[in-house]
């Protein structure tokens, strides 16, 4: 594979917030390494330091120790005493609630950063009009910003972030704002653009499907912590940590106590309540440790008779049948614990009915039970 | 801001130091000093009340009621804002001396008396005029804490099964009782701290009080500065008592205002027949506050000498006293003093409370809190105090400016520091913090984004900041009594020296001047503000 260069560096990141009593821990830690022209998410729910990582990225809150370097240069060492100020990052950024300035046409929010660099009035009403054109808002140019939709704000902030020609894109959380339907559709626009500019971009969500939809890289974040890092296809199929697991979409956990691991992807065997389950282990799980399996809903194929020849098959009742139009969507009471399981629509099922479910081995995950490592759960919520 | 804590603390810490407990002995153990302490609080306390029933009725009628013309009443209760004080005084004397007063005069012929039914020159007589004058701030106050109550409070509690009275007594009440006393308390503190009524009116009635007795001792020959630092100190402890109580009200009365949101509209009662009564008293006030006085400086402007209005008079109006004032000596001088000053205090106040409102608001530098005190503290200063000091400051240490424009400068962005830190404030807190972030994304430095950026987006409190520092700066005159020179002489100085001189018809055409040269600079703000600003 060919070595491509990381274009911005982050080790070990230290942030607290507060003064003294109420002081918080937010940042614990944080190491990561975002390669040039990819679209890099960090990805977590409220409060696990996602945005505040992006912020000293940007150089708009100051870590209290660490390393950032964007492009090569060191913008922020504790040890060395080195900060580079905001505007002399090479950065652009779109802020969540886009920061239009009111006072300014669109034409004057976007040449903004060239205005202050006391560009040439041509140069500037060149590059404004292409950057415009780039986000498909030519013509608009004198347009007040308070008068646009929110899709062309955001749209003007992306112009302007785009206008001088950043190293790295900042984006927190742009979709937030927008109504179900323009989100999906300035999701692929995004995805498009990056594409096309071939900027390297950080994009903060706390929504996984967003992350899991437009992303090259996605680093999932807990209480300050970095989970995991990985593509979208790897970390929602194969995950390494339970969080990942839990956070990424839906799925089931099975307690157990492992068995038998040999290693290397290898499938290894659990001890559970339903039996011994075969299953494939996460990297590091060891004999003996305390583990789950986590397996998808829809990854469990529904038998009405129990079938033959299969490994990893349980029996229950399904207890709960909810018909979503594109499946049902189950719940089996299996021993004293309930499974969700996502099945076709033309697999009639009825509450009462005993079933038997195939956990396919390929399907489960096991990973380390025990995943509460650096997470405080007082930092869950918002 | 050193330079600022060295002329506060000065007058404070010097008294004890350099001229000993005698003056305080002095004061203290004349018999006179209880009777101005006691003077000075009757008057106090009457301003608030009076000035409290007026200004929330009013704001009770355009808030919450269906009283006919309401929106009018609105606009026509801020008019008295921009008369400056000594003009409202003058004109209360014009309407209720016993010799000359034209209300007098009418309801004496009419009801066939005697002696004139009211004096303006008693105690009552200068709580009214002081209170007609500063009523408008409780309308303002009360009628945003009218606005601002969330009446579903109000309507949870009927739904409750409680009483209309009971509702108003067990929760409008509590929740109005925050905004009310802070609004006694600050009436109570700009009454004890009046000028320019107990100037013009105590000092002939000899009722006096803390301000004008400071003035006299340091007026007398030869000034008495110890006596008056004495009297300052004194002055200045009491209105810091009440500024101290009034910033913690306040504080606890935001509280209350996080609780509820916005989006609201107050329930305005039906009064049925009774809202006539309400239009009938509504309009009493206006004919008083309003009407009564701006037409008395009107007519006294135009005739040649005072007089009752009357076919005679009138046949023989001119434009005489107008072309007296503008031929005054001094007329030229005092309008340029006081157009520079007012100008030039309120955009460097503005400019400056900015700065600071940015580091109090949108940072967390250590010290910030402190700094937000500092410019709150010269609230408490009464302005003829603040001449007090600033005499001291300048007679003790050799830096030439005493007796110059430069030191009313100093002394008007003093004193209106803490007006220009609400409004800049207010409107910064309103500013959404990516807002400025995006500029330093964007590359901009701390001084392209503070310019480029959140000047123009402070436009709105900028300009009404700078509306109202340069109003009642142009109307100055207790500071200024005290630390103007012949050069540097304004126009409110001007009026009270005219008027000392009896010289009545001039004062009004002055004051007319006065009044226009505020209603357009005042409008010229406005343009100028919605230009750079958003437009709205």
């Amino acid at each position: 594979m060919a070595e491509t260069r990381d274009m911005v560096q982050i080790e070990a990141l230290e942030k607290y917030f507060g003064e003294d009593k109420e002081r918080v821990h937010v940042l614990k830690g944080v190491s990561l390494n975002i390669p040039e022209g990819s679209l890099y998410t960090f990805l977590g729910p409220s409060g696990c330091g996602k945005t505040t990582t992006l912020r000293c990225v940007a150089g708009l809150e100051r870590p209290d120790g660490g390393r950032i370097s964007i492009g090569g240069q060191t913008v922020f060492a504790s040890g060395e005493r080195v900060y580079v100020p905001t505007n002399k990052r090479p950065i652009g950024m779109v802020f969540q609630s886009y920061a239009i300035w009111p006072h300014m046409t669109v034409a004057e929010n976007v040449a903004y950063p060239l205005t202050i660099q006391r560009k040439s009035k041509d140069e500037i009403k060149k590059r404004v009009g292409e950057v415009l054109k780039v986000v498909g808002l030519d013509g608009l140019e004198d347009r007040p910003a308070p008068k646009l939709s929110g899709g062309q704000q955001q749209r003007v902030a992306f112009a302007r972030a785009l206008i001088n020609e950043p190293k790295v894109m900042l984006l927190d959380e742009p979709l937030s704002n927008l109504d179900a339907k323009l989100r999906v559709q300035m999701r692929s626009e995004i995805k498009a653009l990056q594409r096309r500019t071939n900027i390297t971009t950080i994009f903060v969500t706390h929504d996984q499907a967003e992350a899991l939809a437009i992303s090259d890289q996605i680093a999932v974040m807990h209480g300050g912590v970095l989970i995991e890092v990985g593509a979208p296809h790897q970390l929602y199929t194969r995950p390494k940590r339970r969080f990942t697991a839990t956070f990424l979409g839906l799925t089931n956990l099975l307690n157990g106590k492992v068995l038998e691991v040999s290693g290397d992807s290898q499938p290894g065997k659990m001890q559970t309540k339903k039996g011994v389950l075969s299953f494939i282990p996460a990297p590091g799980l060891k004999k003996d440790q305390a583990a789950v399996i986590s397996i998808r809903p829809e990854n469990i194929p529904l038998h009405k008779t129990q079938p033959q020849g299969l490994e990893n098959v349980v029996d229950g009742i399904i207890t709960e049948a909810i018909f979503m139009g594109d499946s049902y969507q189950c719940k089996v009471a299996v021993a004293d614990d309930i499974v969700a399981v996502h099945t076709h629509p033309f697999n009639a099922v009825n509450v009462g009915d005993k079933v038997y479910l195939h956990l396919d081995p390929a399907s489960c995950n096991g990973l380390p039970a025990d995943d509460k490592e650096g997470v405080d759960e007082s930092m869950l919520g918002d | 801001m050193l330079l600022y804590g060295s002329i506060r603390s000065a007058p404070i810490g010097e008294p004890g130091a350099h001229f000993t407990i005698a003056n305080y002995v002095k004061a203290y153990a004349d018999k006179e000093f209880y009777l101005l302490l006691l003077n000075s609080v009757y008057y106090a306390l009457g301003t608030c009340t009076l000035t409290f029933l007026i200004g929330t009725f009013l704001a009770w009628v355009s808030e919450r009621t269906n009283t006919p013309c309401k929106k009018l009443f609105m606009v026509m209760s801020l008019i008295p804002f921009i008369i400056p004080g000594i003009l409202s005084t003058i004109s209360w004397i014009l309407l209720l001396s016993p010799k000359i007063g034209l209300i007098n005069i009418v309801v004496k012929e009419a009801l066939g008396l005697d002696a004139a039914p009211f004096n303006v020159y008693s105690m009552w007589g200068m709580i009214w005029a002081e209170s007609i004058h500063l009523y408008p701030l409780v309308f303002l106050l009360m009628s945003a804490a009218f606005r601002n109550m969330d009446t579903s409070l109000e309507e949870a509690a009927l739904t409750s099964g409680s009483s209309t009275f009971q509702t108003f007594r067990t929760v409008t009440l509590p929740l109005m009782r925050p905004a009310m006393v802070s609004v006694l308390l600050i009436n109570f503190i700009r009454g004890i701290e009046a000028f320019e009524v107990p100037a013009l009116i105590g000092v002939p009635a000899k009722i006096s009080v803390f301000t004008t007795k400071i003035f006299l001792a340091i007026h007398q020959f030869p000034s008495d500065f110890g006596l008056a630092g004495a009297y300052a100190v004194t002055l200045l402890v009491i209105s810091t008592v009440g500024v101290l109580i009034y910033g913690r009200i306040t504080r606890k009365e935001e509280r209350y205002a996080t609780v509820t949101g916005k989006g609201y509209r107050p329930r305005v009662v039906d009064l049925g027949p009774w809202k006539w009564l309400t239009f009938g008293i509504s309009s009493l006030i206006f004919m008083l506050a309003v009407i009564l006085p701006i037409f008395v400086l009107l007519w006294s402007s135009f005739i040649p000498y005072y007089g009752v209005p009357s076919w005679e008079l009138a046949g023989k109006m001119t434009w005489g006293n107008y072309h007296y004032i503008l031929n005054y000596p001094l007329a030229a001088t005092a309008f340029k003093n006081s157009f520079y000053l007012s100008v030039g205090t309120a955009t460097l106040v503005m400019l400056l409370t900015s700065v600071i409102a940015w580091i109090t608001v949108k940072t967390k530098l250590p010290g910030r809190a402190f700094l937000d005190t500092m410019c709150f503290i010269p609230i408490a200063m009464p302005g003829i105090v603040l001449g007090v000091s600033l005499i001291w400051v300048y007679l003790t240490i050799p830096i030439p400016i005493y007796g110059t424009i430069w030191v009313l400068l100093l002394a008007y962005m003093t004193k209106y520091i803490p007006y220009g830190i609400r409004a800049a404030s207010a409107s910064m807190i309103q500013i959404n913090k990516e807002l400025e972030e995006a500029s330093f994304t964007a590359g901009g430095t701390w001084f392209q984004t503070f310019w480029k950026i959140i000047l123009p987006l402070l436009m709105p409190g900028f300009t009404a900041g700078w509306i109202y520092i340069s109003i009642i700066a142009l109307r100055e005159l207790s500071t200024s009594i005290l630390l103007y020179s012949y050069n540097s002489t304004v126009l409110s100085i001007m009026a009270f020296d005219l008027w000392e001189g009896g010289q009545y018809t001039y004062v009004c055409a002055l004051g007319v001047l006065m009044v226009l040269l505020l209603v357009t600079m005042a409008g010229i703000a406005r343009k100028l503000g919605a230009k750079i600003g958003i437009a709205e």
